[in-house]
């Protein structure tokens, strides 16, 4: 009971957050110079007042921006997010095409980030200050700051061009044609079909950008876990524990570990988050079709239904993983409670 | 414990590995370790993996205008002319004979009559007229190239006319382009499509257009996914001959890098937006073939005649000094391997160019002499705008630099000012005024005429603050140029207009871009093509 009235509580936050950002984004994208007619009509187009009237007129450029605000927020209420000045598909369709591609992605991301981030920070931990605890603080520093088009670049020239170990870019090999679309997970959509190596070839694909992506995350998370299983080592309970004679593995596992990961699945979160909200150069150089790709483009040429309607759908992201966060918290530490 | 983690982890890792090794087989990479001085073989078979760049939304050919849906366009409908050379005129496609009426108003257009849709309608003079018209009054980017068009009669089955409002010398390279290709009229009313006045509010075919194709060309369109990838697989109801390639994958790679590798690695067949880079790392690979034509995109420096605007540059004496200041062999370098610099300001290649500048124009001690006769003597300072475009790969701040560089020499202190096109700079340049620019230009559609809009009161010439009347007689060469009946008053025209420009005027021609490609040698017919980048029903497999 008290977890759906929490959830309902974070329902109702979440409607005010999607009102305000909806809000503030249409602000900020009439505020910032440059105009959509200029950024998406050819140089001859704009030239040619008919032209630029017809355009105006089908995107309703042509009204009073108050007009414009009303007729965007009534149709949000609707869920339509409107049509994009950039590709004239509704917003919804748009980003219901590239979403899959960003959360495969993210997911495979986080896996590889969580487990080999608290793997490093236990291992960090338990060896502070030997020289294994010197490598894996110089791996998680160098995750961190890593320029993430250049690691990129440098895991496709060497996993892919030199070595040849990895597929090239893209979601698929070109011997196999895209699965029918249930989910949009290429995986899963081609499991669903029974073509196993058709998932394998896509999950193959995975591999390369979520291990850039994961860099960052998974620096983060080895840090977090690290300073905080070192905090919680150093409590009376454990202390006590390691009194009474119980072995190190099954101390940090069992007693130590709980504890430690609260502030580590806040990073998690925040992780997924991020990742979800798509990464534009990681996702260019892979030829990856997610949703960085989809908002650089809007930007570029000053969507703005396409830049609220990806801003609305970072904003739904945090707010449901923050949401499961702060439940997950209550699980792993009953101590914890929602309201 | 520990054995059970350390079996997890050799589990993963196998897992992993054996999947890492499974995509690159189908990828067709399978020679670990291999060097690079080969490209590793393709297993696409008669299957051709195109990568091109990116930056367009929409494959409806009313609304299409950049560089790379015209070669998707190419591939899946045909048009009245096509340019089935790279060099050579408008020659008929769809159309069988043609005749243009003596005052240059009327070209009758009889077509072919064996050609059918992928649908299986046969393609008759209603579906030119629909086409025609219908892009014309979608108003969008590509309907200016209907301007010359007043009407459009079908006489009867297979004969069309077109009524012009003006003679226009550049007719038939207009009916290339591609938002002139016919659409199997049928099908696209059947999903939205209207070619009546008010097109613009109620043609709702796009979408369709974007999913599949509605033309008589070779291939049609059997997915789209934008920013990603486009698939054309071969139409079997085509009515001419058709080449052994059964299908094209057209990745969207914008990276020249990534091209680079999937290239060599033999998982595309072309790689068509290379830089000149990433072309001295193939350079000697075996398998793999380059080309390194000039194109007609040409980049020019912008000097606004209006004083108020653009200050000592909008001086002529200031404009032929910079002219005699700028290094053109060191611009050319910076471009890299096939660029030029046109005479003035038609590109060499086009009909009735006078071809190049010449490299050892550069003359410092002349522009300083003009610039002491306007009285500049100690130079001056200005700023220069340029936006965060490219031209084929080339970054315009790059020419800005070479520019500073080039005028530090003659005391012109330039200040490099940088700005977003779509964060301001693009209305700026529009409504002219900036004052003193590096811009870029692609032609719109095959034809010399298309370079008139740098004359005063031409599209481009306004933006540089050059009117019809503060400059009449070179004005008046627009009109002349266009409405040149025969090919000899053509040429002439064209060749006033290169003379009249060549010392003269706002916009001096710095570079025409070369387009850098890469292929594997396993095809055949890869040329470049302007209209197209490459014409893909040409390309055949060995």
């Amino acid at each position: 009971m008290e977890r759906l009235k929490f959830i309902g509580k974070r329902l109702l936050y979440l409607v005010i957050m999607l009102f305000g950002v909806a809000t503030l984004v249409f602000i900020l994208t009439k505020l910032i110079p440059g105009d959509p007619v200029t950024a998406n009509l050819s140089q001859r187009a704009l030239s040619d007042e008919s032209i630029v009237a017809a355009y105006k007129a089908k995107y309703g450029l042509d009204k009073p921006l108050i007009v414009q605000y009303l007729l965007y927020i009534k149709s949000l209420v609707t869920f339509d997010l409107g049509t994009s000045i950039r590709t004239n598909n509704a917003v919804l369709d748009e980003l219901q095409r590239c979403y899959p591609a960003t959360i495969e992605l993210a997911l495979l991301s986080i896996i590889i980030a969580t487990v080999l981030g608290i793997f490093f920070g236990v291992i960090s931990a338990i060896k502070r200050n030997s020289i294994i605890d010197q490598i894996v603080r110089a791996i998680s520093v160098t995750g961190v700051s890593l320029p993430s088009f250049w690691f990129a670049l440098l895991m496709l020239f060497f996993f892919y061009y030199k070595l040849k170990v990895f597929p090239g870019p893209g979601r698929l090999s070109t011997s196999f044609s895209a699965p029918a679309t249930v989910t949009g997970l290429y995986v899963l959509d081609s499991l669903l079909e029974g073509d196993f190596p058709k998932a394998l070839d896509a999950f193959s694909h995975l591999i390369l950008p979520s291990l850039v992506l994961a860099a960052f995350t998974m620096g983060l998370i080895t840090r977090t876990t690290r300073s905080n299983l070192l905090d919680v080592m150093s409590t009376d309970y454990i202390r006590t524990a390691k009194a009474k004679g119980l072995n190190q593995t099954k101390l940090i596992i069992h007693h130590a570990l709980g504890n430690a990961l609260i502030p580590v699945l806040t990073v998690i979160g925040l992780g997924l988050g991020n990742l979800l909200g798509g990464m534009v150069l990681v996702e260019t150089i892979f030829n990856w079709p997610g949703v960085g790709q989809f908002a650089y483009q809007s930007v570029m040429s000053n969507d703005f239904p396409s830049i609220i309607g990806v801003a609305l759908l970072i904003a739904i992201n945090y707010m449901v993983i923050n949401t499961i966060v702060d439940i997950l918290y209550g699980i792993i530490d009953p101590r914890v409670r929602l309201s | 414990m520990k054995k059970k983690i350390m079996a997890l982890v050799l589990a993963m890792a196998m897992v992993v590995g054996a999947t890492a090794c499974g995509g690159a087989d189908k990828a067709g990479s399978t020679k670990a370790g291999s060097d690079t001085t080969a490209v590793s073989e393709s297993a696409n078979g008669n299957t051709v993996v195109v990568a091109i760049g990116g930056g367009f939304d929409t494959l409806d050919p009313g609304q299409v205008y950049e560089k790379y849906p015209q070669m998707i366009i190419n591939a899946c409908y045909e048009n009245l002319f096509k340019f089935y050379s790279n060099d050579g005129e408008a020659e008929p496609c769809l159309a069988d004979t043609y005749e243009l009426s003596e005052d240059g108003l009327t070209l009758t257009i009889k077509l072919k009559e064996d050609v059918t849709f992928a649908s299986g309608n046969k393609l008759t003079s209603k579906d030119v007229v629909f086409s025609l018209n219908r892009t014309k009054n979608l108003k969008g980017n590509p309907s200016f190239i209907a301007d010359t068009i007043g009407s459009v009669e079908a006489v009867d089955d297979y004969t069309v006319k077109i009524n012009l409002t003006q003679p226009d010398s550049a007719i038939t390279s207009k009916l290339c382009y591609s938002a002139m290709a016919i659409l199997d009229s049928e099908v696209v009313k059947e999903n939205g499509g209207t070619d009546e006045e008010d097109a613009a509010k109620k043609d709702s075919a796009q979408s369709y257009l974007d999913s599949t194709s509605a033309g008589s060309g070779k291939y049609i369109l059997t997915s789209y996914t934008p920013d990603s990838e486009i698939v054309l697989e071969k139409n079997e109801k085509y009515w001419g001959e058709s080449t052994n390639v059964d299908k094209y994958v057209i990745k969207i790679q914008d990276d020249a890098n990534t091209q680079m590798m999937t290239l060599s690695s033999g998982d595309i067949d072309i790689a068509a937006n290379m830089t000149a880079d990433t072309m001295d790392e193939l350079k000697g690979t075996d398998g793999i073939k380059l080309l390194n034509n000039t194109t007609k995109t040409v980049s020019f420096l912008m000097m606004n005649m209006d004083e108020k605007i653009g200050g000592p540059v909008s001086d002529t004496k200031v404009q032929q000094a910079i002219r005699y200041a700028l290094d053109y062999k060191g611009i050319q370098k910076i471009c890299g391997e096939g660029t030029t610099t046109p005479y003035s300001i038609i590109q060499a290649g086009f009909f009735g160019s006078l071809g190049e500048r010449t490299t050892d124009y550069q003359d410092v001690d002349k522009a300083k002499e003009l610039l002491k006769e306007a009285g500049y003597e100690k130079g001056f300072d200005i700023d220069l705008t340029v936006c965060d475009l490219a031209m084929e790969g080339i970054a315009l701040t790059d020419l800005a630099q070479k520019v500073k560089s080039d005028l530090a020499e003659v005391g012109i202190n330039v200040n490099i000012v940088s700005n977003a096109w779509a964060a301001g700079y693009g209305d700026d340049y529009r409504d002219g005024k900036l004052g003193f620019t590096v811009m870029y230009w692609g032609i719109d559609y095959n034809d010399p005429n298309v370079q008139l809009e740098f004359l005063p009161g031409g599209v481009v010439g306004l933006r540089a603050g050059w009117t019809a009347e503060s400059d009449p007689e070179i004005a008046a060469l627009y009109s002349k140029a266009v409405n040149a009946l025969t090919t000899q008053e053509r040429e002439a025209a064209l060749k006033e207009v290169q003379e009249a420009t060549y010392e003269y005027g706002p916009f001096i021609m710095l570079a025409q871009a070369a387009c850098p490609m890469a292929y594997n040698d396993r095809l055949d017919n890869v040329e470049f093509s302007d209209p197209y980048t490459v014409d893909l029903t040409q390309v055949t497999v060995k």
